[in-house]
């Protein structure tokens, strides 16, 4: 590949070449790594449509929605590749793009080479960032893209609930601003660390507990919660089928809410007593509504992308002002 | 000698020119109250000890690092102005470069960098040295690797080239090779070379100006061969195991007392007593003495100096 490139070196000068400057230097550099995370972002786009394609087919055939269809996702080969390739492009991109773009040149002593050519430093970073963030872009809109086409009309046979983060963090604009917020973090613990390894390190477990602690947490807060409340001992109305439930507590008429267990008694009788003595006369639920999760979506994006410029800011701030 | 400049001096014929510089870090100054002058066209060596300062000046001059004082010019242009970018190359000392580009990808690299990028003469010197243009950097000896890193410097056509240690990393062989090619590079293209080195000898061969720093000052700038004769190494017989009170009156840069004999470093300023003898040292014995004594006075030949009130002035 490399030779093709550079075949004949007196061609250097011509002007039929796409990329000129800066830009050529970080594609050059970072083709590797651009071709694999492309690949990948490619791989996944074609087993979403595959994994649709097999999925309309298979409800096609049993006559879905009027017929009940199983659970056609369960054990389901290409959604488990899909997942794992959506699950694991914020690992990848943090760990493997965004922690060595800068501190692998701090180590090399490449930062120095380049930005002792006729280019300042600012113009290095800027080119640097540009191509970083357009690959996390790219990947995470056509994969989010796709994804959402294939869940959002079928989402009621999808195993994982909308607010589980399997869906809601993979869809809509979460997956872009996501892979955006993580490479940026890694760009900036490398900057900050300015070793590779040690930066890659730090990166991965950052990137670890941020997806399985923290934003976990979070998720389920970007929305205000709302009430219903139903006549103890009848059914939840059908409308809330989608609804997430936050939590459930029981209640009496006035409108005192218990803890869902209060009455829980070893014996009916006893919990029987129990309910009269407090006047229990409903079930309440606290839940999110579907309809939420578009405003939530948004919210979590708006959050990450906030963090994303942060981040940058500071990079930019920290690089053009220190040595490199 | 005389401090001041030459009155007819232009700031642009002075290729790097300091005036207060200094550079704080955490640990300290690495570089203080800097002010000197290299005049365009010239060689010229910058010398001291390790942890001079010497980096920290090469430093300031290619903008990756800010001075914590004072400006430092590159033909009249100060260094935190980009314009002054292609005007000067640099090759740091471990000489980093892509190891995965091919030789080829690294030349393309200064094509695209640089406005002003000679391509003939930067694939005359890899070609020169006969190394393969499609070979990886990484597969390179340290020799070719020097060769690609100067090929890259000189394609940008700088008017200033900064050196840091150029040749350490080098064999006898490979370091013959790339002084010639540096001389006859340089030469023919009438570029300023700073370069800074631990080789005296090296210094010797090749530079024609110095710039002795220690303990981040400025000990002797000037031309190599006005900052040799300035000097004398006087050996005279000691007077009650102590030195001769007639050496007070030149400037003194080393003094030694060996049973009752004393042999001092100085600068002469008046006729010498009759029976000291004097010789002229040689370039290595008066940059030894300046380095093992930093508390000598300063020594700046003709225009080497700058006041710190302006260069108009001067």
């Amino acid at each position: 590949m490399s030779t093709t490139l550079t075949e004949k070196p007196a061609e250097t000068d011509s002007g039929r070449r796409l990329l000129r400057g800066m830009p050529w230097l970080v594609v050059r550099q970072h083709r590797v790594a651009l071709v694999c995370v492309l690949g990948l972002t490619l791989v996944g786009a074609l087993l979403i449509l595959y994994g649709r394609n097999e999925l309309v087919q298979l409800l096609d055939a049993k006559g879905w929605p009027d017929k009940d269809a199983g659970q056609p996702m369960e054990n389901n080969r290409v959604y488990e590749y899909v997942g794992s390739i959506l699950g694991g492009l914020p690992l990848i991109l943090a760990v493997f793009i965004g922690a060595p773009l800068i501190a692998g040149d701090q180590e090399n002593g490449t930062a120095q080479l380049v930005t002792t050519q006729s280019a300042t430093r600012r113009q290095w970073l800027i080119a640097k960032l540009v191509l970083a963030y357009t690959l996390a872009l790219v990947s995470g809109v056509v994969l989010s893209a796709l994804f959402t086409w294939w869940w959002k009309p079928y989402r009621s046979v999808f195993l994982s609930d909308w607010i589980d983060g399997a869906i809601f963090d993979n869809t809509g604009p979460v997956l872009p601003a996501f892979l955006l917020f993580l490479t940026a973090a890694g760009i900036t613990i490398g900057t900050l660390i300015r070793r590779v390894l040690p930066a890659m390190v730090v990166t991965f477990l950052f990137t670890t507990i941020t997806t399985m602690f923290v934003w976990d947490e979070l998720r389920v807060r970007l929305g205000d919660t709302q009430i219903f409340t139903y006549p103890m001992d009848t059914e939840l109305p059908a409308r809330y089928a989608e609804a997430y439930e936050v939590d459930r507590w029981v209640g009496s008429a006035d409108g005192t809410l218990y803890g869902w267990g209060t009455c829980a008694e070893a014996t009916e009788k006893a919990q029987n007593a129990c309910i009269k003595e407090h006047g229990i006369v409903n079930d309440v639920i606290e839940y999110l509504d579907y309809s939420q999760m578009a405003p939530m979506q948004w919210t979590a994006a708006g959050i990450l992308l906030a963090g994303t410029a942060l981040l940058t800011a500071f990079t930019l701030w920290r690089v053009t002002r220190r040595p490199v | 000698m005389a401090d001041t400049g030459t009155p007819n001096a232009t700031s642009g014929s002075w290729a790097l020119e300091a005036r207060g510089l200094g550079k704080r870090y955490r640990r300290g100054w690495a570089l203080r109250d800097c002010s000197f002058r290299i005049p365009a066209g010239r060689i010229c060596g910058l010398v001291g000890p390790n942890g001079a300062g010497k980096s920290t000046l090469l430093n300031l001059a290619t903008r990756q690092v800010q001075p914590t004082t004072g400006e430092l010019r590159i033909f009249g242009v100060p260094v935190d102005d980009p314009a002054v970018m292609p005007t000067f190359a640099f090759l740091g000392q471990e000489k980093p470069l892509f190891k995965r580009f091919t030789v080829a990808d690294t030349l393309r690299m200064g094509a695209e960098l640089n406005p002003g990028w000679d391509a003939a003469a930067a694939t005359r010197i890899v070609r020169s040295g006969n190394v393969p243009l499609h070979a990886r950097v990484g597969t390179l000896s340290g020799g070719q690797r020097t060769r690609v890193a100067f090929a890259l410097a000189f394609g940008k056509r700088p008017d200033l080239l900064l050196l840091d240690e150029p040749m350490s990393d080098l064999d006898p062989l490979a370091r013959d090779e790339m002084s010639t090619l540096l001389m006859a590079e340089a030469v023919e293209r009438g570029t300023t070379v700073v370069m800074s080195s631990h080789m005296l000898t090296e210094l010797e061969d090749m530079c024609d100006y110095l710039l002795v720093v220690s303990e981040g000052r400025i000990r002797m700038a000037g031309d190599a061969d006005a900052l040799v004769p300035a000097h004398a190494l006087v050996t005279g017989v000691a007077r009650d195991g102590s030195l001769p009170p007639e050496l007070a009156d030149h400037t003194v840069v080393e003094t030694r007392l060996q049973g009752r004999q004393f042999q001092a470093m100085i600068r002469p300023k008046a006729p010498l007593p009759a029976d000291w003898e004097s010789a002229e040292p040689s370039l290595e014995e008066v940059l030894l003495a300046h380095l093992r004594s930093p508390d000598a006075p300063s020594l700046y030949t003709q225009g080497a100096r700058v006041e710190a009130e302006g260069t108009q002035a001067a």
